[in-house]
């Protein structure tokens, strides 16, 4: 199986149905007679990793949450002990007041409404709804994660956020020689950033879309940058 | 032995009671229907205003008692063991639609809804309980009712060895066996899922808690 385009409903043929793993995109259906088929549930591309591990890669720009993910999500209220947030999945996200480096009943981050947040999702399983946190639970230090201040957000589609998060990617190192940039990248769609000018923070904004719309490479980017009034 | 008839009375009956059952023979009763004046209210029972103990159910009555018959659905009460359907989970509870009360299936259309609150999914660390690893959308839980609670829910408890999830299908859409009391195995890919397990037992609607 080279690199094949498969379509939701796409019945596959593994090469051995032994010890087969299923990442994310691919379900195992058995009907009633015993027979198994490999079905792949989204558009995209199927790739193998390892051995005997299949994934179809696929792009979107509808978020679903998974454990795990660094997401930036918006506070839309306060209630209680904890944090609304939107993250851009069907049902708001839940973060705890007191999920932050050295919160404590007595000294907790005061977020208001509309704060931007960048955390991890701890929890998301279909009958609940997310849990997020700003530090890693074991070791209980925040690890970049916590408010944004400043900076802008823009929303990406799902793909282009997960290849930016590979510190191999042109674009965030490309932009970063040209203007010094702080950026946060969340895997549901969205971008945070924060550079010293209004005019290089369109400039960034303007980049992202075009990577991410027209798909320029290192070159076409570089020379889209030149046309830029920066 | 005679079966008085119904009238607006005689010099026996002057208040016209209706029919009256004896007390030595098994009869049929009705609801509303006088019973012998010996008959204490209570199941099956009740005493009207002017002091007439008569029947609330159909019935057979028999030796000043009426006996209800088995296998007659009633709504849940304190101590029941109810089996029911999660329906919605939240971090703070888990609610279910209750169907089996104390082993008598509830007709459809009729079936009660009930709270497991987080602190009543187990005995044991209860400010520990993390809802997700106990139950799942979709699962048959069987609990114990602790309060009729409020207009819209009764009071659900699972924190016994032998109450908890019953029936479960795994992420896959297999159903699973228990596999430990906190999870279930699925056979059919190998995977296993936290769940709060009941101790498996032959007959559900025999349910006796075992401490």
């Amino acid at each position: 199986m080279a690199t094949t385009n498969v379509f939701p409903g796409h019945i596959l043929t593994p090469p051995t149905l032994s010890n087969l793993k299923l990442g994310p995109g691919l379900y195992q259906q058995r009907d009633r007679d015993g027979q198994t088929s490999i079905i792949a549930t989204r558009a995209g591309t199927l790739h193998k990793s390892g051995k005997n591990k299949y994934y179809v890669e696929s792009n979107g720009r509808r978020y679903v949450p998974a454990a795990q993910e660094p997401v930036v999500g918006v506070v839309t209220a306060r209630s209680g002990e904890s944090y609304r947030v939107d993250i851009g999945s069907a049902h708001p996200a839940t973060l705890d007041a007191l999920a932050f480096e050295g919160a404590s009943k007595r000294n907790r981050p005061q977020l208001k409404v509309g704060s931007l947040v960048y955390a991890r999702v701890s929890l998301a399983n279909k009958d609940l709804e997310p849990e997020l946190e700003c530090f890693d639970a074991q070791t209980r230090k925040a690890d970049g994660f916590g408010e944004l201040k400043g900076g802008l957000v823009i929303s990406c589609s799902l793909g282009l956020a997960r290849k930016l998060l590979d510190p191999a990617h042109f674009l965030l190192p490309l932009l970063g020689t040209k203007f010094a940039l702080d950026a946060a990248i969340g895997v549901n769609g969205r971008i945070w950033f924060k550079t010293a000018t209004p005019k290089q923070t369109i400039a960034i904004s303007r980049c992202i879309q075009a990577v991410d719309e027209d798909q320029l490479d290192a070159q076409a980017l570089n020379v889209f940058l030149n046309t830029l009034d920066i | 032995m005679a079966n008085r008839r119904r009238g607006n009375g005689d010099e026996e009956n002057p208040n016209g009671e209706g029919i009256q059952v004896c007390s030595s023979q098994m009869s049929l009763v009705l609801p509303g229907q006088p019973l012998s004046a010996s008959t204490k209210a209570g199941d099956g029972v009740y005493m009207d205003a002017n002091g007439v103990s008569r029947a609330s159910l159909i019935a057979t009555f028999k030796n000043d008692s009426v006996q209800v018959p088995k296998g007659r659905a009633s709504a849940p009460s304190e101590n029941a063991i109810v089996i029911g359907t999660v329906v919605r989970l939240n971090s703070q509870q888990a609610t279910i639609s209750i169907t089996i009360v104390n082993g008598v299936p509830l007709p459809q259309g009729d079936e009660y809804v009930g709270i497991i609150r987080s602190q009543d999914v187990r005995a044991t660390e209860k400010d520990k309980v993390k809802i997700g690893d106990c139950f799942r959308g979709g699962d048959i839980v069987a609990g114990q009712v602790i309060s009729l609670g409020d207009s819209r829910s009764y009071y659900v408890s699972t924190a016994h060895n032998d109450l908890g999830v019953l029936y479960a299908t795994s992420s896959s859409g297999y159903p699973m066996e228990p596999y430990s009391w906190e999870s279930m195995y699925c056979p059919q890919d190998q995977s296993i899922e936290p769940r709060k397990c009941a101790r498996p037992t032959v007959d559900y609607s025999q349910l006796q808690l075992r401490p």
